[in-house]
């Protein structure tokens, strides 16, 4: 304790202000050094314990088990990367990959742009703007089970409201969850419907650090709404524009109930994402190998891309 | 310090906003403010028709059914068939369990990271950055496993304990980024005071980030309350189903009786968007972005 005071007193006498909001200044923390670092080990460290027991030791557990030809309750034997090269070799994770790939970019940029577009509207004077901004998250909000079982009835049941406006139409009875092309397209809809809020929400969280004043001077000189767009809305929030881009692209890949749900990876595997397509190798082909090497492939991309993209945001907070 | 230069600056805030309202608002002007708010009255009904669909087809009668109008039957004869006041039993039991524990392990945490300058803590978040962003389905299956080995498979202390571990990163995140906007001088004068470091944390930092705890709740609760693929995976007898787990099993063997599934498709969304326009104003997801960045 007497460390403490010292502290403060020694600032006191140097007249030294309390420091400003955020983090502590450097010459106080080296000061307090034992003492707090003994705190935060602490304070840590259920964080820590659990994060290995629940999120490190699966995977060392994963890595044995891609290397062995075993099952969900026998060990097996030891096969060195043959699961890894059984995977690589069949049509069916190149076609899941491109799955993936296709789902990834449109359920990013789709979600994006619808998210950014309302956040936009919303930033301008509109009444009962407010209940508005609530509304919009509901896809979010509410569980996929629920969302998912009400597309299943909007899209394929005879008696909804979406088949008898195709009808109307005269375009017939589309098989959205039937037709390979048709299935992957709502289900990547779907997955914008349901991402849209998230990208609404960190949009709108980035455009309230805009100044207004910048656009009130922008279209003083004449700039025009698409020049304000690109010129500045664009550039000044672009840290939280890639940040939103990663996390997305995160959420998309390890999607499972999203996919799962709304067809099961279905019709004839159209689409069966990666995730999708490991799920089932594991619990319904009972090839627990090839499964998580599948799993461990995809962690194995996912981690090195985000590694480099997390210290490129570090690099540009930076600077 | 900064606390004093705010309340300075929030008046000379307001007073450039004050002439700007009084100025009598333009013809035009109003008349783009309805077009707006038509155009998003009319992109909130279409994005809104699935939810409208399940509330409509939940009160509305069975085929079979003698009554017209709208009525209650498919949630008296949902809870009658199948383990509904089971499964949602289970869900809140698990759901606030997780809550709990997920803010008790992250406040901490995010403590740490707030404010510990080391090597070792930015290579903990670099860590968590990489853990969130691992498939699930990766430890899945050896989680499973384990679990199974100590008696945690088919039990819902078992999966409340892998929800906890999956909101970990994002819950330390929120709660970081919180914490950096609590002035630091709050803390060293407490410091002066006599209080440990565990002491100010608990007893001037927590106390004053009530928006930052509540926001990071509502998130492990969304997280517990929608999941799906561990449920599914964990989960085999139908007493211990949580809700979408029972939901989609009864989805599947009753795929045509809409009321019902309904019924209990309106009972499953109801908590959330209870929590959620209670509390909405706490939730901001945007801190996440400037607290992985900043460390």
């Amino acid at each position: 304790m007497t460390t403490t005071t010292d502290t403060g007193l020694a600032r006191a006498r140097r007249g030294l202000a309390p420091g400003g909001p955020g983090r502590p200044a450097r010459n106080r923390a080296s000061r307090l050094s034992s003492q707090t670092t003994k705190t935060y080990f602490w304070l840590i460290l259920p964080s820590v314990l659990l994060l290995l027991l629940i999120n490190g030791y699966p995977l060392v557990y994963a890595a044995i088990q891609a290397t062995h030809n075993g099952s969900l309750i026998e060990a097996g034997d030891f096969v060195g990367f043959a699961n890894f090269t059984e995977v690589l070799a069949s049509a069916a994770f190149w076609k899941a990959v491109q799955f993936t790939i296709v789902f990834t970019i449109v359920g990013v940029f789709g979600s994006w742009s619808v998210g950014l577009g309302l956040a936009l509207l919303l930033r301008t004077r509109i009444p009962a703007r407010g209940f508005f901004k609530v509304l919009l998250l509901l896809p979010w909000v509410v569980p996929i089970v629920v969302s998912s079982t009400s597309w299943n009835w909007l899209v394929a049941s005879p008696g909804s409201p979406t088949s008898a406006l195709f009808n109307a139409l005269g375009l017939g009875t589309p098989l959205f969850l039937a037709d390979p092309t048709l299935a992957q397209v709502t289900v990547c809809v779907f997955k914008v419907w349901i991402s849209f809020p998230f990208m609404m929400m960190m949009s709108a969280s980035a455009l309230t650090s805009v100044d207004n004043t910048v656009y009130e001077a922008a279209s003083m000189d004449g700039a025009t709404r698409w020049q304000q767009f690109t010129g500045i809305t664009l550039p000044l929030t672009a840290r939280s524009t890639y940040i939103s881009w990663i996390l997305m692209t995160i959420f998309c890949v390890n999607d499972f109930p999203t996919i799962y749900l709304l067809t099961g990876g279905g019709p004839v595997d159209a689409t069966t994402s990666l995730v999708v397509y490991a799920y089932r190798k594991v619990f319904q082909d009972f090839q627990t190998g090839p499964g998580v090497a599948i799993a461990f492939l995809m962690t194995l991309t996912l981690v090195i891309i985000s590694t480099i993209l997390y210290r490129q945001i570090r690099k540009s907070s930076v600077e | 310090m900064s606390t004093v230069l705010h309340t300075h600056a929030e008046p000379a805030v307001v007073s450039t906003a004050g002439p700007r309202k009084r100025r009598t608002v333009s013809e035009a002007d109003l008349r783009g403010r309805w077009w707006r708010f038509a155009l998003i009255l009319a992109i909130t009904a279409v994005v809104l028709v699935p939810i409208f669909a399940v509330v409509v087809l939940a009160f509305t009668p069975a085929a079979a059914s003698t009554t017209t109008g709208l009525t209650f039957e498919n949630f008296a004869s949902v809870f009658d068939k199948t383990l509904a006041g089971t499964w949602l039993g289970n869900s809140l039991m698990v759901t606030m369990a997780t809550v709990v524990v997920s803010v008790a392990v992250a406040a901490p945490a995010g403590y740490v990271l707030s404010r510990g300058r080391s090597k070792a803590v930015s290579g903990y978040s670099l860590l968590l950055f990489v853990m969130q962003s691992l498939p699930i389905i990766t430890s899945i299956v050896p989680l499973f496993i384990l679990f199974a080995n100590l008696g945690l498979a088919d039990n819902l202390l078992g999966i409340t304990i892998v929800y906890v571990a999956s909101t970990m990163a994002v819950a330390t995140w929120m709660m970081a980024a919180y914490f950096d906007s609590i002035p630091a001088s709050l803390e060293e004068a407490s410091w002066i005071d006599g209080c440990s470091v565990f002491g100010s944390f608990t007893k001037v930092v927590l106390r004053n980030s009530l928006p930052g705890v509540l926001s990071t709740a509502i998130f492990a609760f969304l997280l517990a309350w929608n999941d799906y693929l561990v449920a599914i995976v964990f989960l085999r007898s139908n007493e211990v189903f949580t809700l979408p787990v029972g939901v989609q099993s009864f989805f599947q063997q009753n795929a045509t009786d809409w009321g019902s599934v309904m019924a209990l498709a309106v009972v499953m969304m109801l908590p959330p968007i209870i929590v959620f326009a209670a509390l909405n104003k706490y939730f901001s997801v945007g801190g996440i972005g400037g607290s992985l960045a900043g460390r």
